[in-house]
């Protein structure tokens, strides 16, 4: 009997010994990083990821847009969503764990940590292909160091440039977290050196054409806002030139209608960067929170007011944007659902050129009336034929409203922000228009040090 | 020859009939088997009547009887026997201890033991103490039935997820349900498409019994599974003898256990312009007194908002008044059940089949459950030494699900919508918005559809042969196919479809789960003292998990609702996933004299789910026990009629993690139609199992005979090793590590207590108590890491070293300043000092959802044909956060309707209240706070039975042999101080090991009552 026993035993770890196998399994929807590294195809479409975390609704896919005009709302328009995050924003009182200040904090750092991986891993590229992807990642990576030094610290404008503090710069992969991965901010001054080399070192490697990916007068234009936050007016004049002589060489234009420069199928003719969207890939939150239920979008989140509308002159093309709906003013801007996301638009180019220009006393390109005109003449205004300062902002911010530039704008200029019920005013370098560092980020990383107000 | 049979067959029969007419006295004495005592009390019944008498003190009887009856001799802790008269007048009865107590036959892993020998902790509930219980699954049925194990849906919805908890929540990031084992097969018990519980696949009407494994001693041999405690199900089978037939059918009516009270019109209206007005007043304008500051005055807003929001009606003459909560609720809840069971056998074949229909129309709106299933149970000898048998049970639910709590489509956030809003317009189509403040989602009622189809094989076959007298081996293979699908529509009037012309998905999941135990039974009795059972042998278990989906828009019409017919398909995918478990098990019970018990087991796992360095991990346990009562000092005492000491120590696992946490991945992302990667995960290939030390002492007695037994035990589990998602710096780009780290505690103590309170002739109350208190700490997070903090500003659950997991955190409200109704907040932690800033509040632990307490008390009654049993359960000492308060209840910060308690909000100077002024917009005290916290204590009168047998004398003529009919209620009574819907809640879309104790527009349960009848024959 003992022997039956024997046999069977022997038989069935026979059997089960092949199970063993059975225990190192790899998943399906993924691969091994190293694997992810390893050559020129897999790290281009590392390169393509880094895009996809960019365009996330906590960054360019509608997030940064809709920050800046909540803290920027000056009583002309109105927060009247149920969600708390945008109108903490709106009223100036952001709780230190708003989830969207910590996810565009994460994503930024998720798109940084992957320009990383693709910095780190060039030498595997086609050397055909090396400049443009390392010009993209560079690209990528100083853009988002420039969205959160414009968010989560002071001004630029504010001084104190090597004492105010800015957001930690990582520039390696992260490939384990260890006492590395614990890092202290770093001030606002080496925050912006670090935007300006990446964006420099980053603008000649790219080619001038590239989909709808970042390329030359991209990053130009990207540069032209870092210089404008600066106050390099001279900087950002040559480079919002460079931007607008090298996207008009390569087909860009101002559309006729004013109109016609919003919810565009792809990208319109004075798109210089926007965000992709389709319905497979719909994210879009200026949409969600602009627009109204019957184009898909919430209960209409944002109203325009009054106070604002006041700021146009009567024949304004750009008031055929506004409608009425859900009982309350709207802007057509955002209005249809898997719309692109503009990001930088050609008209913003030539008011940064009019404006630098202006502020300099020169010429370069243009003189700013004829930038300016240019602008107005879209919109059926008639010719200026001398400009103020004052004019030249004015005509930005109309030009421009809702598209998520006005709080940066008013910060620069040292302007301020009016509350939306009460009386107080909000200075430009006030630490209420500043984003905390997220709860959890100071809970997970001791070395941080929190924002004044906090 | 003849002629004698002849005779003695008439003797015979004349003898019959003598004795049929004969009336007679019968008298004997009544003695125990174990002493030879008399034994006084005794129930002497004649059968099938209730005519009888009770022994006397000195175990003596006397009754009259006809011969051809037969008494029945019946006293707790004894075995029931029965005597025909024939011709005797002195029948003297021994009666024999009655076993079940001690010789109770529990299920444990891998075998059976008798309770008597048992030194782990496992709590047992017999299937039949279930059945018939009108719930979807059986977790909901077991509620406060085990100590220890506590039960939790998280709302009234049907088909949903049920929380339980054995001994408490060992881990943070990793699961916490128990294993559950369906005879022998580890089952598939989550993965669902959304919040489906693939639980409610099974018809609980086929259990024999439910076992829970809560010790280490009873756990262990499950190794890396049992940390959450092992749920042992086992299945009916058939038993030789007649076939029995069974038929049963059920139909009862459902409602809401509790609904909140909201504002009418008028009231809605007087806080709204209140509220707009208020802000006028603090910008320094006056639109009621001073009318040139009407116009762009906040009163003015709100006004037009009232004329928007009243549709064709008039809000200033209150013309119309919808209550919107009463439109969330089905007026047609109930449920209805049809069974049939048949069983039997011979000495060779017995078998179990049974087939069920079960539907449940929900309390709530466009929910609804329908199970049909099926069972076969057949066990074959095939010789002495060789038996086989299989398993099969099938079913299918059809269930019309709803959206998580936190959509603007659960019926419940209809409640949101203002009462000065028509339902319809005057064309009778339902409004929506902008009349309605938010999506009218009766609109989904018209022109939706979210249907969930489920199909189910549970089945295993096993064969088993004896080696030896003392040796079989046994080698069991199962399968637990789960196939799901999901089909949506929302049309195109509908919130998701409006934009779109409609839009569908359409998604499929099956999960392929196959396992098999080989393993060797080991019983020995070594001369008189010495008894050995051990067993012996390996399991492996493989789960695939395929998920497909797509999903369309632009649909022609809203008739048309399969994506065949979408004009745009929008979104596609497919996923695979899998893991395995490979392991070798070991357990010996060792007997000496009946007296001194011990067991030691052990486990080892290997499982895909871990590093490379860490793949497999060693469970041993060990327990040991000592039965006082068989010492000579105690052997034979009445009074104490049972002592047991037991003490068990062991070591088991939690592997309910990601299946390939432990890898650095890249996954798959894409921007602009082109693909790419992205990093999604870190690699840590030292990931390992979470190791759960338990300590468990118990205590078992008898008193009375076991007229009265019980249980007590204390336990400690410490869990080391968490698999805790340690955050890391964002910085990083990752949030968070799967590490194994940190520590966690639960410890506490169960009580058990069972009586037989009344035992007489015609009236039975049996009783059973059973309350646990478990004390769950967090001991040790990340090196450095005090805590884990809230995660969203909507939340309170956060986790902090030295209280419970998931306690509230946050800031303390402090009620209305009574000089300018602000809201305040406590600024220290003193509570001595108050601030209108929320940044500025002191935030702290301001409450907990785990409960202290739960408890369960079941009181059976017989009398005569009439039986009754009610089961009482509670959970005490746990706090919910109301979440939707910062809408519902916050006086008047927005348009969305109020609950009536904000009428007491703050109005003028000098007003104490703890509702702050009405402020439009300025959300005065809307943020998660304490303001939203309130005790979730409660006891509820969980099940209520009464039932009637119809006497054997009037059925056996109708060939059946029983008929009961009854009537059973479910939730009828709830006692507690909660405000909110109920207080068995937690909202489903953020339900976690952290988030608990959270409601959100989350369903009430549904109090059922109903009436069935089941017929046997």
């Amino acid at each position: 009997m003992k022997k039956y026993i024997i046999i069977g035993l022997l038989g069935l770890v026979t059997v089960f010994s092949s199970c063993n196998d059975e225990l190192f399994l790899t998943p399906f929807q993924s691969i091994d990083q190293d694997l992810a590294l390893s050559n020129d195809a897999n790290v281009k479409s590392v390169l393509i990821g880094a895009y996809a975390e960019m365009r996330s609704v906590s960054l360019y896919g509608g997030r940064l847009q809709l920050y800046s005009e909540m803290l920027g709302a000056n009583g002309e328009i109105r927060w009247e969503g149920t969600f708390n995050q945008p109108r903490e924003m709106f009223n100036k009182s952001i709780v230190v764990n708003n989830s969207f200040v910590e996810g565009t904090w994460a994503a930024a750092y998720r798109v940084i940590n992957v320009s990383n991986n693709v910095l780190a891993s060039l030498e595997v590229v086609d050397e055909e292909d090396r400049d443009r992807v390392k010009g993209e990642a560079l690209f990528l990576r100083g853009s988002m160091y420039f969205e959160l030094i414009k968010l989560y610290g002071l001004p630029y404008v504010a001084g104190n440039l090597s004492t105010n503090l800015g957001v930690p710069i990582v520039l390696t992969p992260t490939r384990g977290i260890n006492e590395e991965s614990f890092v202290s901010r770093n001030t606002v001054a080496e925050v912006y050196a670090q935007v300006l080399s990446d964006l420099t070192e980053a603008e000649p490697l790219l080619p001038p054409t590239n989909g709808f990916f970042a390329n030359s007068y991209v990053t130009a234009a990207q540069l032209s806002r870092v210089y404008l936050q600066m106050e390099r007016f001279a900087d950002a004049r040559d480079a919002a030139n460079r931007a607008i002589l090298l996207s008009e060489a390569n087909g860009k234009r101002l559309v006729t209608n004013f109109m016609d420069a919003f919810n565009t199928n792809g990208d319109s003719p004075e798109d210089l960067f926007a965000i992709q969207v389709n319905t497979q890939d719909p994210d879009n939150d200026m949409f969600t929170f602009y627009s109204l239920p019957e184009f898909g979008a919430r209960d209409g989140d944002v109203a325009i007011l009054t106070n604002h509308l006041n700021g146009y002159e009567s024949n304004d093309d750009r008031l055929t944007q506004f409608f009425t709906g859900a009982g309350e003013l709207r802007t057509a801007k955002w209005r249809d659902q898997f719309k692109n996301v503009k990001v930088i638009r050609l008209t913003e180019m030539y008011l940064t050129r009019a404006e630098a220009n202006f502020r300099e006393n020169t010429a370069i390109g243009a003189t700013p009336l004829v930038d300016i005109n240019r602008i107005r003449a879209r919109v059926i205004l008639p010719a200026k034929t001398s400009l103020t300062l004052g004019e030249i902002l004015k005509e930005r911010r109309l030009e421009l409203a809702h598209e998520g530039h006005i709080i940066h704008d008013v910060k620069r200029v040292r302007g301020s922000i009016n509350d939306n019920t009460g009386s107080d005013v909000f200075p430009f370098d006030s630490p209420r228009m500043v984003f905390p560092i997220p709860q959890r980020e100071m809970d997970a990383n001791p070395n941080l040090v929190q924002n004044p107000g906090y | 020859m003849p002629k004698i049979l002849l005779s003695a067959l008439l003797f015979f029969s004349l003898l019959g009939n003598i004795a049929i007419a004969q009336t007679m006295t019968v008298t004997g004495t009544v003695v125990s088997v174990e002493d030879g005592l008399p034994l006084p009390g005794v129930n002497v019944v004649i059968k099938g009547t209730t005519s009888g008498t009770v022994t006397d003190i000195d175990g003596k009887y006397n009754i009259q009887v006809d011969s051809n009856q037969s008494l029945v001799f019946s006293f707790v802790g004894f075995e029931t026997q029965e005597a025909l008269i024939g011709n005797r007048s002195v029948i003297d009865i021994t009666l024999l201890i009655d076993a079940k107590t001690l010789g109770e036959v529990v299920v444990v892993g891998f075998g059976t033991i008798t309770k008597g020998d048992l030194t782990g902790n496992i709590a047992s509930v017999k299937g039949a103490e279930i059945a018939n219980i009108p719930v979807p699954n059986f977790q909901e049925a077991l509620q406060g039935r085990m100590a220890g194990v506590f039960v939790e849906s998280n709302s009234g919805k049907l088909g949903e997820g049920v929380k339980i908890r054995v001994r408490g929540t060992t881990s943070i990031s990793g699961g916490n349900e128990p294993l559950y084992i369906i005879d022998g097969l580890p089952i598939t018990s989550g993965g669902a498409i959304g919040d489906f519980n693939p639980l409610a696949d099974i018809n609980f009407n086929d259990i024999e019994s439910f076992e829970v494994l809560k010790d280490a001693s009873a756990a262990a041999i499950y190794g890396a599974r049992a940390s959450n405690g092992v749920v042992l199900i086992t299945t009916k089978s058939g038993a030789k003898g007649k076939t029995k037939f069974n038929v049963g059918v059920q139909r009862g009516v459902s409602s809401p256990t509790r609904k909140r009270e909201f504002l009418n019109s008028s009231e809605f209206i007087e806080l709204m312009r209140e509220a707009g007005y208020n802000n006028d007043l603090r910008n320094g304008i006056d639109p009621i007194n001073n009318p040139a500051d009407f116009e762009g005055s906040d009163l003015e807003f709100v006004e037009g908002r009232l004329d928007r929001y009243s549709g064709w009606s008039d809000w200033r003459t209150l013309e119309t008044e919808t209550d919107w909560q009463e439109q969330a609720f089905n007026p047609d809840a109930g449920v209805t059940n049809v069974n049939f069971s048949a069983s039997g056998g011979d000495e060779k074949t017995k078998f179990y089949f049974s087939t069920a229909y079960d539907k449940q129309d929900g309390i709530i709106i466009r929910n609804d459950f329908e199970r049909i299933s099926t069972r076969l149970n057949l066990d074959h000898k095939v010789s002495a030494i060789f038996n086989f048998g299989v398993n099969l049970g099938f079913s299918r639910v059809r269930n019309n699900r709803l959206s998580d709590d936190n959509q603007f489509n659960n019926p419940i956030q209809l409640v949101a919508l203002a009462p000065i809003t028509p339902i319809r317009d005057l064309e009778g189509m339902l409004y929506d918005r902008p009349t309605t403040t938010y999506y009218n989602n009766l609109i989904d009622s018209e022109n939706a559809q979210w249907l969930n189809t489920s199909f189910r094989n549970i089945s295993n076959i096993y064969g088993e042969i004896q080696i030896t007298k003392d040796l079989r081996f046994k080698s069991e293979f199962g399968v637990d196919v789960m196939n799901q699908n999901q089909e949506q529509f929302f049309g195109s009037r509908t919130n998701s479809g409006l934009s779109t012309n409609g839009f569908a998905r359409s998604s499929w999941l099956r999960i392929f789960n196959y396992n098999t135990n080989n393993f060797f039974t080991y019983t020995k009795a070594i001369g008189t003292k010495h008894n050995i059972d051990a067993i012996g042998g390996m399991q492996f278990q493989k789960s695939e998990d395929n998920f497909t989906s797509v999903e369309g828009q632009e649909f022609p019409l809203d008739e048309l609702r399969t994506l065949a017919s979408a004009a745009e398909i929008t979104g596609g995918t497919s996923t695979l996933t899998n893991f395995t478990f490979l392991s070798y098990f070991a357990r010996v019970n060792y007997k000496f004299n009946n007296k001194f018990l011990a067991t030691f087991s052990a486990r080892a796992d290997g499982s895909s789910r871990f590093g490379d360095n860490n793949k497999w991990g060693f469970f041993p346990a060990a327990s040991a026990g000592w039965v006082l009562s068989e010492e000579s000092f105690l052997k034979g005492n009445e009074t104490l009629s049972l002592l047991k000491l037991r003490a068990s120590y062991g070591l088991t696992g939690n592997a309910e993690i990601g299946d390939f946490d432990h890898l650095g991945l890249f996954g798959t992302s894409s921007y602009g139609l082109i693909p790419g990667l992205t990093p999604t995960q870190i690699p840590n290939p030292n990931l390992t199992w979470e190791k759960t030390e338990q300590f468990n002492i118990g205590i078992e007695f008898g008193i009375i005979r076991d007229r009265i037994t019980g249980e007590i035990d204390y336990y400690d589990k410490s869990t080391r090793d968490l698999l805790l998602n340690v955050p890391v710096p964002a910085t990083s780009g990752f949030n968070v590590q799967r590490q194994n780290i940190g520590r966690m505690q639960n410890y506490g103590f169960e009580f058990i207590l069972n009586g037989a309170v009344v035992s007489k002739e015609n009236f039975n109350w049996n009783a059973s108590i059973n309350f646990a208190r478990n004390i769950n700490r967090v001991r040790e997070l990340a090196p450095g890491q005090e805590s884990i903090p809230p995660e969203s500003s909507r939340s309170l659950n956060g986790i902090f070293i030295g209280e419970s997991i998931g306690v509230f955190y946050g800031p303390k409200f402090a009620g209305a300043d009574a000089e300018n109704g602000d809201a305040l907040y406590y600024s220290n932690a003193d509570m001595t000092e108050t601030t209108n800033d929320i940044n500025n509040a002191e935030r702290m632990v301001v409450g907990d959802p785990n409960p202290q307490f739960i408890g369960g008390i079941t009181n059976n009654f017989s009398f005569g044909n009439f039986d009754m049993n009610f089961l009482f359960q509670g959970v005490f000492g746990n706090d919910i956060y109301d979440g939707g308060g910062g809408f519902f209840a916050a006086n008047g910060d927005w348009f969305d309707n109020s609950t009536r308690d904000q009428m007491a909000r703050w109005q003028n100077p000098g007003d104490i209240t703890m509702i702050p002024q009405a402020r439009l917009g300025e959300c005065n005290g809307c943020q998660a706070s304490s303001r939203y916290l309130s005790d979730g204590s409660y006891v509820r009168l969980r099940t209520l039975t009464i039932g009637y047998s119809i006497p054997n004398n009037l059925i056996s003529k109708m060939k059946i042999s029983s008929a009961r009919f009854y009537l059973i209620g479910q939730n009828l009574l709830t006692f507690t101080n909660y405000k909110g819907w109920d207080p068995e809640v937690n909202a489903d879309f953020s339900a976690s090991n952290v988030s608990q104790g959270n409601d959100f527009y989350s369903a009430p349960q549904a109090r059922t009552i109903s009436l069935g009848l089941n017929v046997g024959f």
